[in-house]
């Protein structure tokens, strides 16, 4: 009897030890959000509930099994049932499960309620990016991974934040109730941030709604979780906190530059400078499917280098990138970028890897096609 | 009638007494417990969504 309570306690601290060493390496972080909180806690609470019944109902089990065995002479006993006991063990898991729903419950409306924000971002996923306009503010942008090729072939070693750094963060404000509109042009996506507790698909033809007050300024990272296609362990997500007049002055830089792009949609621009321009859009946005050197991928993603209907056909050409090709994979770029990026982008492909053809594509051409 | 009730309350909650249960299986029709389920349930669901919307209030 001593030897088999030593037992016992043996095994029900190591059954306490193992949850425990875990619960700091690979568990689920704070997060910097009330909401984010509210959830770790709950996360916590349930837990131990379950880890105290499991302690509780195995080693009632393991205890019987070792006490009553058949060596030591034990005989079982042969009832058919016993209301009471089967009313306890019914009304114990109710209740159990009562209390861990309310305060679930709880949280879960405040979750919901996306009401009275002071900011709507709409969130938009694309393969393979993301894409954030602040709403009623003029400002929008694509958010590319930043990981250069060669790290992910194993040419150059991992940087530190290999696969979860991007060109342009998400700036949010502290101490804002920032609301997420999200939606998705092409297949399913889903913005995952956990520091933020939002996890949230983006669904074409959908608009999912989800919001965050940060409490703390920094960076956070996440992923894309939703499989979403070749690149979709290559479209990270990195948010930006800042102090709210940081922000502030954020936001006002960005609108400033946005009207500058909007003017430099007037102006006749030279064919370097759409060039330079269009080398950038390209490497970020077009080059996961066209390839680096516009060799294209075929039969799934066609050279644009020496391609010689792109060559002759400048019509063709451009109603390629703004309306994109429906049932393929080749986005639609007319709402996706303005209309400096698609002339620069035109002329860089009109005129890099051999495809000498001299032209020079105006924004101002552009936007007049866009406006028809 | 309250006997059929309390088999069906019973029934819900999972848990029935032997002798209580060989007294159902006398009676021979089943109609009266499908009635009274089906009217229970309903009550069911009625009282829990009225909780529901007075909890969240
Ligand atoms: C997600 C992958 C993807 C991205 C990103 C992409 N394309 Fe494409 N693109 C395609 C596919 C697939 C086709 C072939 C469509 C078809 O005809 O079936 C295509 C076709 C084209 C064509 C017509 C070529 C031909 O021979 O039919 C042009 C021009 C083109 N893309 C330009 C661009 C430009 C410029 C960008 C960047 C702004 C871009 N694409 C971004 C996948 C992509
Ligand atoms: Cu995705």
């Amino acid at each position: 009897m001593r030897k088999s309570l030593v037992w016992m306690t043996g095994c029900l601290g190591f059954a306490l030890m193992v949850p425990l060493a875990m619960a700091n390496a690979w568990n689920m972080p704070v997060g910097v959000t009330d909401v984010s909180r509210e959830i770790h806690s709950l996360h916590m609470i349930i837990f131990w509930i379950c880890v105290v019944i499991g302690v509780v109902v195995f080693g009632v089990m393991f205890y019987s099994l070792f006490r009553f065995r058949r060596s030591q002479g034990a005989k079982a006993s042969n009832f058919h049932e016993n209301t009471t006991v089967e009313v306890i063990w019914t009304a114990v898991p109710l209740l159990i499960l009562v209390g861990m729903a309310i305060p679930a419950t709880a949280t879960l409306k405040k979750m919901y309620d996306a009401s009275d924000a002071e900011l709507d971002i709409m969130i938009t996923g694309q393969q393979w990016r993301w894409r954030y306009e602040y709403l009623g503010e003029d400002v929008a942008f694509n958010s590319n991974m930043s990981t250069p090729r060669a790290q992910i072939q194993g040419d150059e070693p991992r940087g530190e934040h290999y696969l979860l750094e991007v060109d342009e963060p998400l700036v949010l404000p502290v101490n804002r109730k920032v609301r997420f509109l999200m939606t998705a042009d092409d297949v399913i996506h889903s913005w995952w941030v956990p520091d933020l507790a939002v996890k949230q698909d983006t669904i074409p033809g959908f608009i999912n709604e989800n919001w965050v007050r940060i409490n703390e300024p920094g960076i956070y990272r996440g992923q894309c979780t939703e499989l979403c296609g070749m690149d979709h362990g290559f479209m990270p997500i990195v948010v930006e906190a800042l102090e709210e007049e940081e922000f502030d002055a954020w936001l006002a830089e960005r609108k400033e530059a946005a009207e500058q792009e909007a003017m430099g949609v007037d102006r006749e621009w030279e064919l370097e400078e759409l060039m330079e321009r269009g080398e950038a859009v390209y490497g970020s946005i077009c080059a996961s499917c066209h390839q680096a050197e516009g060799q294209g991928a075929p039969p799934a993603f066609p050279a644009l280098a020496d391609n010689q209907q792109l060559i002759d056909d400048l019509d063709w050409h451009l109603d390629k990138i703004l309306n994109g090709v429906s049932g393929s994979a080749m986005p639609a770029f007319r709402g996706t970028l303005n209309p400096v990026e698609i002339a620069a982008v035109t002329t860089w492909t009109r005129n890099a890897w051999g495809n000498d053809t001299g032209d020079a594509v105006q924004p101002a051409e552009i936007a007049e096609r866009l406006s028809d | 009638m309250w006997g059929v009730i309390k088999s069906v309350l019973a029934a819900f909650f999972g848990v029935q007494r032997e002798r209580q249960r060989q007294e159902d299986f006398e009676n021979g029709s089943p109609v009266a417990f499908i009635i009274v389920g089906v009217v229970l349930a309903v009550v069911l669901v009625v009282v829990v969504a009225l909780v529901a919307v007075q909890a969240s209030r």
